[in-house]
């Protein structure tokens, strides 16, 4: 187990109420629109008002560390969330940039920047500013600037895909896992759609208003939903 | 023309400005940041100067700081004399007055920034102090230009708080619109004139300012 976290806490109209164990390389929270996914990574985050939280990892000692009464940037976490914001007074290059530059403890050289550029095909944007990116350019800057965290303990992507066609998603997506197997990091990515929690085939942890209702592999917890959606598709 | 005054004016209106900014800034951030009855009840004591009448505001301070209050004996031991009639007294009674026109733009301002901005950056390793310089204090410039100019262009033309702390001494506490003032009452109209022009014109490439800086703004958004 990498992350451990427990939130509780009233998020507007919804009672929030999650344990989960994060064991995989690749965890995905799986929902409809208004179940608590987001609301569980801005727990993570430190940056829920009003929630209960204890968000914990494993420490060198073999104990756990407890992360959930540190300040959001203390918590060692790269993020991506959901709206794609991005800085608008900062170019591509300082968007990707920015955590690295914010970083108490950066490595020498920052050739993360340069490999989360190149990961997400933007060293040709890199001077742009985001009013003059396309949606899906806006999304690979966030996904970008989420990657380029240096000494992230866990990535945290909310609807990462969002804005992408599938062949982009489909093309970028070996690297992102190949990105974070070789270096150790772990994900714990947030989504609606099926078809995408399919082939990033990670553990998934199925929510409902606000609770855990499923957890495990893929094909066990998403399969009436697999069913469901191919009798859609007829 | 009253050029002493008009020297000494603008010399209150930038130190008056300076120390607003740095004044203004931390405490327009903690108003912005939450809700509460604190916060709310310091809003409300900061706008205050916005609906009393100048002369009100410039005796509370005229008593406050002198030296028959706790206050006025600790100013009277440090700088050796009361504020009252000094140049020091003047910002002081300047800062108070224009404490809303720098704080409001700014609460707006702060206000503004879209928080998952700052969210965002917080979660990916910025410090609280980083994120304010860094992402709130760049996309709230606009409100910093404007507070600039409003407490300038504010303190430029007040006249009450100023001759209540300051009186009407010339080259210490006569500002142009004390000058002003006194040349009516000598009926010396065209002299008047002259000075209020100054006035006139000082206000108005203060405003300039602004609204230059927004239509540049908007020619770059919609380019």
């Amino acid at each position: 187990m990498h992350h451990r976290l427990a939130v509780r806490g009233d998020v507007g109209a919804l009672r929030l109420d999650v344990a989960l164990e994060m064991n995989a390389a690749w965890t995905v929270l799986f929902g409809a629109s208004g179940c608590g996914k987001t609301s569980v990574l801005r727990a993570m985050g430190g940056v829920l008002p009003g929630a209960v939280v204890s968000f914990a990892r494993p420490g060198l000692g073999g104990g756990w560390v407890e992360l959930g009464g540190k300040a959001p940037d203390c918590r060692g976490l790269g993020y991506a969330p959901q709206s794609g914001a991005l800085f608008p007074h900062l170019s591509v290059r300082e968007n990707v940039g920015f955590a690295y530059s914010v970083c108490a403890d950066p490595p020498q050289e920052a050739t993360i920047v340069d490999e989360a550029l190149s990961l997400f095909r933007l060293h040709a944007l890199c001077e742009r500013m985001p009013r003059e990116l396309s949606g899906g350019e806006r999304q690979r800057v966030n996904l970008a600037r989420a990657f380029a965290t240096p000494n992230a303990c866990l990535l945290m992507l909310d609807e990462p895909f969002a804005g992408l066609d599938r062949g982009l998603r489909d093309e970028l997506l070996p690297g992102m896992v190949e990105w974070v197997r070789g270096r150790g990091v772990p994900v714990v990515s947030v989504t609606h759609d099926v078809d995408e929690a399919m082939l990033l085939g990670a553990e998934v942890v199925r929510m409902e208003s606000g609770k855990v209702v499923a957890q495990g592999a893929v094909g066990v917890v998403l399969a009436e939903e697999r069913v469901r959606m191919l009798r859609n598709l007829g | 023309m009253d050029f002493p005054a008009l020297g000494l004016t603008i010399r209150l209106a930038c130190v008056t400005t300076l120390v607003l900014l740095v004044v203004a800034t931390p405490l327009a951030a903690w108003i912005s940041s939450g809700r509460g009855w604190g916060r709310r009840v310091v809003q409300a004591v900061v706008a205050l100067p916005l609906v009393l009448p100048p002369t009100v505001l410039g005796f509370y301070l005229l008593v406050g700081l002198g030296p028959s209050t706790a206050v006025g004996r600790v100013v009277v031991a440090v700088l050796g004399h009361p504020l009252a009639f000094t140049f020091s007294g003047l910002v002081v009674g300047s800062v108070v007055y224009s404490l809303p026109f720098a704080v409001q733009p700014l609460v707006a301002g702060f206000a503004g920034v879209d928080w998952g901005l700052v969210e965002t950056a917080r979660v990916l390793g910025g410090s609280p102090w980083v994120v304010f310089r860094r992402v709130v204090m760049p996309l709230s410039r606009m409100s910093f230009l404007m507070a600039a100019v409003l407490t300038f262009a504010h303190t430029v033309g007040e006249f009450g708080v100023v001759l209540m702390v300051g009186g009407d001494i010339p080259g210490v506490t006569r500002t142009l619109s004390i000058s002003i003032f006194d040349q009516v009452q000598e009926a010396n109209y065209s002299g008047a004139n002259r000075t209020a022009i100054w006035l006139v014109m000082l206000s108005f490439v203060a405003l300039l300012v602004v609204y230059a800086r927004g239509g540049l703004r908007r020619g770059a958004e919609v380019g």
